[in-house]
């Protein structure tokens, strides 16, 4: 029989529950997705593990809500939001599924991987090639999201990969860097990191400018 | 070798459709979720029962496309990959049937949803919006916000974007995205009204 570990009761709370499951949940697909394509182990043995922890935050908002309902009619509307914290759970789940293609050594068609980097227009792998503008950038630096509505997923560097990295994370010559977002933005970053281009299409402070 | 390199073409392309069914289909959910959109709920479950022929035809034309031998393993793999689009299809249904219920979604699910790292918001088109008159094509707010246009509520109705949709005033445009597109789609819509 599988232990499953005893899970401590903590006070976090719901929204804050909720708001990370949403997160993650999103953001566990789009790495499956990559892991499955790109055929990378690691990054799929990573989303088993976030899987993991998702599980673990479904437990305690469950907790919470029990705590929560004070009469039948509040315990009507917790439900709502115990559904949709199960949905995410079952999204990862799903990326958990997508994940486990690889770490069985089922593995997809080599081939498959190749036209679906051409057709897919929401996911990218580059990899940072000399002289690249982005290299010694911090990521909050890059304003990625304001200026090309994209945001790097991940990072893989010295065979580790950095998941969801902090604003604060340097980029690095080598650095392969999954990335998702807006198509057309996509492509101009993988052209930047690659090198292939040397300027940004927009500015980022005209585009705020521009907003005002 | 040319025939088996169509062949696979055509079922990434429908795999790519499984997939972004079910992720529009996310979206589409947390919107119905925080505007309290039956329409919204309803056009998810339209879109579950589209997702179920489309995973069909997908794993057809995947079992008949006469792979070989030591194939196998990997069109194993790519039928997961459908089951698991079909499996987050489902979980979005299942968000959008809490909205279907008939209660007001719990306060606290808005706030989740609006302080995710990819949200969902709404723009109402004024009369001085650069967008009116425009096609969805011709309007480029993908390009210019970065936010995916998921619905148009018009008259108390749902649209499908279309790229030869027309943007008229009163139009209410639900989009997903990062939240720094939201107020730049929500200045677009509504030039004069500051956030």
């Amino acid at each position: 029989m599988r232990q499953l570990e005893k899970i401590e009761y903590k006070p976090i709370p719901v929204s804050e529950l909720l708001l990370e499951l949403k997160n993650l949940s999103e953001l566990m697909i789009d790495l499956a997705y990559s892991a499955a394509l790109f055929n990378d182990k690691e990054l799929a043995e990573d989303v088993l593990e976030l899987e993991s922890h998702i599980d673990y935050m479904t437990y305690l908002l469950d907790i919470e809500i029990m705590i929560a309902a004070r009469d039948a009619k509040d315990a009507e509307t917790l439900i709502g939001v115990s559904t949709v914290a199960s949905a995410a759970d079952k999204i990862s789940d799903a990326a958990a599924d997508i994940a486990a293609i690889v770490t069985r050594k089922i593995g997809i068609h080599p081939i498959i991987g190749e036209i679906f980097e051409k057709v897919e227009e929401r996911l990218m792998k580059a990899t940072v090639k000399k002289d690249s503008i982005i290299i010694g950038k911090e990521i909050v630096e890059l304003d990625l999201a304001a200026r090309i509505g994209v945001d790097i997923i991940a990072i893989r560097r010295n065979k580790d990969w950095i998941l969801d990295p902090n604003e604060t994370e340097k980029i690095f010559l080598g650095d392969t860097l999954i990335t998702r977002g807006a198509p057309l933005g996509i492509k101009e970053f993988k052209n930047l990191a690659e090198a292939k281009i040397k300027k940004w299409s927009t500015k980022s402070d005209e585009k705020k400018s521009r907003s005002v | 070798m040319k025939k088996n390199q169509e062949v696979f073409e055509e079922i990434v392309q429908r795999f790519v459709e499984l997939k972004n069914t079910s992720e529009l289909m996310i979206d589409l959910a947390y919107s119905s979720l925080m505007l309290n959109s039956a329409e919204l709920a309803e056009e998810v479950q339209h879109l579950e029962e589209h997702m179920d022929e489309l995973h069909t035809e997908f794993e057809l034309l995947a079992l008949t496309s006469n792979f070989k031998k030591e194939e196998a393993s990997g069109f194993l793999g790519l039928i997961r990959l459908g089951v698991a689009t079909e499996k987050i299809a489902d979980a979005a249904a299942e968000m959008a049937e809490v909205v279907l219920r008939g209660i007001e979604p719990h306060p606290v699910l808005k706030i989740a949803i609006r302080e995710a790292e990819e949200t969902v918001t709404q723009a109402y088109v004024t009369n001085n919006s650069p967008l009116v008159d425009k096609t969805l094509k011709e309007a480029r707010v993908h390009e210019d916000t970065g936010m995916w246009i998921l619905a148009i509520r018009r008259n108390n109705k749902s649209l499908r974007p279309k790229p030869y949709t027309k943007i008229l005033p009163g139009d209410v445009i639900i989009a997903s995205g990062y939240s720094e597109g939201a107020s730049d789609l929500r200045k677009l819509a509504s030039p004069e009204k500051m956030e």
